[in-house]
């Protein structure tokens, strides 16, 4: 998986999108965030490969609370023309689920933090801890789904429905966390015992750097972005 | 700002971010699908839930910064695990963690009873808020619905964060694991 956008050094991509989220929040007018959408939607598509499945999946859950903000607006907004306003902001949440997700399906989560840490100067303690939990991530979920079921063998009777689930949430907590407190404490220490200190003056097995090509990018975002509000105008 | 941190307190923030990233993303979902049906005030009575491990981590580490930085952890986890949302989630975790640490700054780290770690759960409330007033174009919709999505919010964070949060800090407790950390030393101070 080596598209141009996945070269692309993480924090600035980070950031670009960030960029692009606040300006659209100042408008609210159907057209810009829709044209942004398709744009962003054509970017991703030219520069990487989309797994449309995975897209799909994650865009789902986002469609289905734009339907919800549509009608809110449509209700409850006080504008003179709602149904432009409402269309906007149904189309905002479209605008920036693609922009999210032009970063999440191109950035692999190592090199991300690797990056937090080399470009944005995150603590080294902060970065290795986080990478830390990561790792955690499959452990901790086997034990979720373990500690689950032993207490569905002591209680037997409990149906399964989302509500109960969701109530028993509490009691699968707490001993997920103990055993999460007891990992930290064991896995401070191994880190300390191997020598990490987690000061800045060290260095980096995976050193993550910056080209051109993100600049490109910047100014492509800030051109298609241009695009859409003098168009998004005109309409 | 971590230099008089222990490596075991950051690494436990870590895992506790693990822990309730997952939770965050489940209830995220459970908002989205909610929403279709009522719009974004679905989200309202739920958003405690995600201000909850700036409370339990900062019941438990006791240091400037423990609840700031394992919320901004938590949606970074919520980000590395892939959503639509995406790193604008990042943003969103600072400035709620920013909401709860206010409450204990204001109480100088001294009081982690549960009337701050109520105040910490309103504070994040009224914080993002703040935010999704901007980001979320709440500035349409008419006052009245803005008022009562904010008072719903406020009291999901107080319930939920606060005191919900603090059952969880107690039961946590109850089980033994937290005996290396401030809050076993304070309780025990406090006995003697």
């Amino acid at each position: 998986m080596s598209t141009w956008l996945h070269r692309l050094n993480p924090s600035i991509k980070m950031l670009v999108t960030f960029v692009f989220i606040f300006a659209l929040a100042f408008y609210f007018d159907p057209w810009t965030p829709l044209l942004m959408f398709g744009a962003v939607l054509v970017v991703q598509v030219l520069f990487s490969r989309i797994d449309w499945k995975r897209w799909l999946m994650l865009m789902l859950p986002f469609a289905l609370g734009a339907v919800g903000y549509f009608w809110t607006t449509y209700v409850f907004g006080t504008a003179e023309d709602r149904l432009d306003t409402a269309l906007s902001l149904s189309f905002r949440v479209f605008a920036f689920s693609s922009l999210s997700l032009l970063f999440v399906l191109t950035t692999s989560p190592m090199t991300f933090i690797m990056s937090l840490m080399q470009q944005l100067k995150l603590s080294p303690k902060l970065a290795y801890s986080l990478l830390v939990g990561y790792q955690f991530l499959p452990v901790l979920k086997e034990e979720f789904i373990q500690i689950r079921q032993v207490q569905q063998l002591r209680r037997p009777q409990h149906n399964q429905t989302t509500w109960s689930r969701l109530r028993s949430l509490p009691t699968v907590a707490i001993p997920l966390l103990a055993g999460a407190v007891r990992k930290a404490e064991k896995t401070a220490f191994a880190m300390e015992a191997r020598g990490f200190t987690g000061s800045r003056e060290r260095t980096y097995f995976h050193e993550v750097t910056w080209h051109r090509f993100d600049f490109y990018f910047a100014a492509l975002l800030t051109l298609i972005f241009s695009l859409c509000l003098v168009v998004g105008a005109f309409l | 700002m971590l230099a008089n941190w222990k490596l075991k307190e950051v690494v436990l923030m870590s895992l506790l971010a693990v822990v309730f990233g997952i939770i965050y993303l489940v209830f995220l979902h459970v908002g989205n699908i909610w929403s279709s049906l009522i719009g974004p005030i679905a989200y309202e009575w739920i958003f405690g839930v995600w201000f909850l491990v700036s409370i339990v981590a900062m019941a438990i580490i006791r240091k400037p910064g423990a609840a700031v930085i394992p919320e901004v952890m938590a949606a970074a986890i919520e980000v590395l695990l892939g959503n639509a949302v995406g790193p604008r989630l990042i943003l969103t975790g600072l400035v709620q963690g920013l909401g709860a640490e206010a409450a204990f700054a204001v109480t100088r780290y001294r009081r982690f009873d549960l009337p701050v770690l109520i105040l910490a759960g309103v504070l994040a409330s009224v914080f993002s808020f703040g935010y999704g007033y901007l980001l979320g174009g709440f500035s349409a919709l008419s006052p009245w619905y803005v008022l009562l999505m904010l008072g719903i919010r406020i009291l999901s964070g107080a319930v939920i964060a606060g005191y919900g949060g603090g059952l969880l800090v107690n039961g946590l407790y109850a089980t033994g694991s937290l005996r290396g950390y401030a809050i076993a030393r304070q309780k025990r101070d406090a006995r003697v």
